[in-house]
């Protein structure tokens, strides 16, 4: 090894958080801006933040509705949900404030500097899961870890629905933040939208497309396009929510 | 509600620093290239690449709640490091700074322990055998470690010597005389 033989690179490499395919390295921003709080800046920082920013910048808060790997557990509380409903008992649903998530993530920023431990992995589903499961596939066991996890998983089945993804996530929040200068939006042709309020029910996030108060909260997961009756919903390429007038905002 | 909601953030972020900071206390090696103590608790996120890469699986990270539950160390009583600096190659944070493979480098760069001989258990020193294991697996032989005396008992360096625990992987079980510490902060 130390003769210079190399280790054949492989294409992939790493978790949710941080990822490297082939060269292009996607951090996430939060952490990455943990870190930046302790290190300073650097290129190696950059050009390990960049790619995953303007992914952001362009495509909204994608992540939250198509790769973070809390998707699967989020849909088993959508179903036990489901059947509490069907079964005549409906679960409550807190509505949280959402700026919950942003304060989050400031605080924990700011308190992971201060104290010189990362606290944002600790509470931040996809370095959890990523964690965990690669504690299961590598050595066979599981740590803490998933005790934070039933935590959530229990919050968002009994307590409030979505309600982690919703308004505490901080890594959510801060992509809501980015996400917001996206050009890619929902849009409603009011000439065939019947005011049902459907597109309003299903959506996850407490966007309100039907009054098209659609903000860079919107994931960009398309639920609310598939359950429109009418087609009235579509994608768009226009103005992104960051700068649009308040009125706009749900 | 936006003051509840900050007030809330941050009386659970200090309650998680406490939490976190507790039972942190007992000094790890880290992989090789780590930044100092304090230091690499700063830009580790724990995305676990490091271990993932590693081909002898020797990066560990901590179960138990505390901060050492994302960040990775090493238990040299289980696997030694063989120094393929594979884990610093992908680090995306920098706590692991990149060291080329190269045994120059390599054996000025890397520092993660200091030996620590116990020479009433060692088998030549005691006079209890022959043995010379751990200079055979050293990968700076003459440099780290030497032998000594009729009995050609070891001598290490402890300037010279990277850490990696191929001698306390090396030391028979029964005997396990020789142990790298962690470094000093």
């Amino acid at each position: 090894m130390m003769d210079g033989t190399n280790l054949p690179r492989a294409p992939l490499v790493g978790a949710p958080t941080s990822l490297r395919v082939f060269f292009i390295e996607l951090t996430d921003p939060l952490e990455a801006l943990a870190v930046l709080g302790a290190r300073g800046p650097s290129w190696h920082w950059f050009l390990a933040v960049l790619p995953g920013l303007l992914l952001v910048a362009l495509l909204g808060r994608f992540f939250c509705g198509w790769v973070c790997p809390y998707l699967p557990l989020l849909a088993m509380t959508l179903s036990i949900r489901w059947v509490f409903a069907r079964l005549g008992k409906p679960l409550p649903d807190l509505q949280i404030d959402r700026s919950v998530g942003k304060w989050l993530a400031v605080s924990l920023t700011v308190a992971s500097v201060i104290s010189g431990a990362m606290l944002v992995p600790m509470v931040y589903p996809p370095a959890l899961i990523g964690r965990e499961v690669f504690r299961v596939v590598f050595y066979g066991a599981v740590s803490a870890g998933v005790l934070s996890l039933a935590a959530i998983v229990l919050f968002d089945t009994f307590v409030s629905r979505a309600g982690f993804c919703r308004s505490v996530c901080p890594g959510g929040a801060t992509f809501s933040v980015i996400g917001s200068l996206s050009p890619l939006r929902i849009t409603r042709d009011v000439a065939k939208c019947t005011d049902c309020t459907v597109c309003d029910v299903v959506c996850n996030l407490g966007q309100k497309p039907m009054t098209d108060k659609v903000d860079g909260g919107c994931e960009r997961c398309g639920k609310c396009i598939a359950s429109c009756p009418t087609k009235a919903l579509s994608w768009s390429l226009s103005t992104p929510s960051a700068l649009r007038r308040k009125e706009s905002k749900p | 509600m936006n003051r509840r909601a900050l007030i809330g953030a941050i009386a659970s972020s200090a309650l998680l620093s406490a939490a976190v900071s507790r039972g942190a206390k007992q000094a790890k090696i880290r992989p090789p290239g780590a930044l100092p103590k304090g230091a690499f608790e700063r830009a580790c996120i724990g995305c676990f690449r490091c271990a993932e890469v590693c081909p002898t699986s020797c990066i560990r990270f901590g179960s138990v709640f505390s901060a050492e539950q994302t960040l990775p160390s090493l238990d040299l009583d289980e696997r030694a490091c063989i120094l393929c600096m594979e884990c610093t190659q992908v680090c995306p944070t920098g706590a692991l700074r990149e060291i080329p493979k190269d045994r120059h480098r390599i054996a000025s760069e890397v520092r993660m322990g200091t030996p620590r001989l116990n020479k009433t258990t060692c088998l030549p020193w005691s006079n209890r055998g022959v043995c010379r294991l751990c200079f055979h697996v050293c990968p700076y032989p003459e440099q780290a470690i030497t032998l000594v005396g009729p009995q050609k008992a070891p001598h290490f360096y402890a300037e010279s010597c990277v850490g990696c625990g191929l001698c306390q992987e090396a030391c028979p079980d029964d005997v396990k005389a020789i142990i790298i510490e962690p470094m000093e902060s």
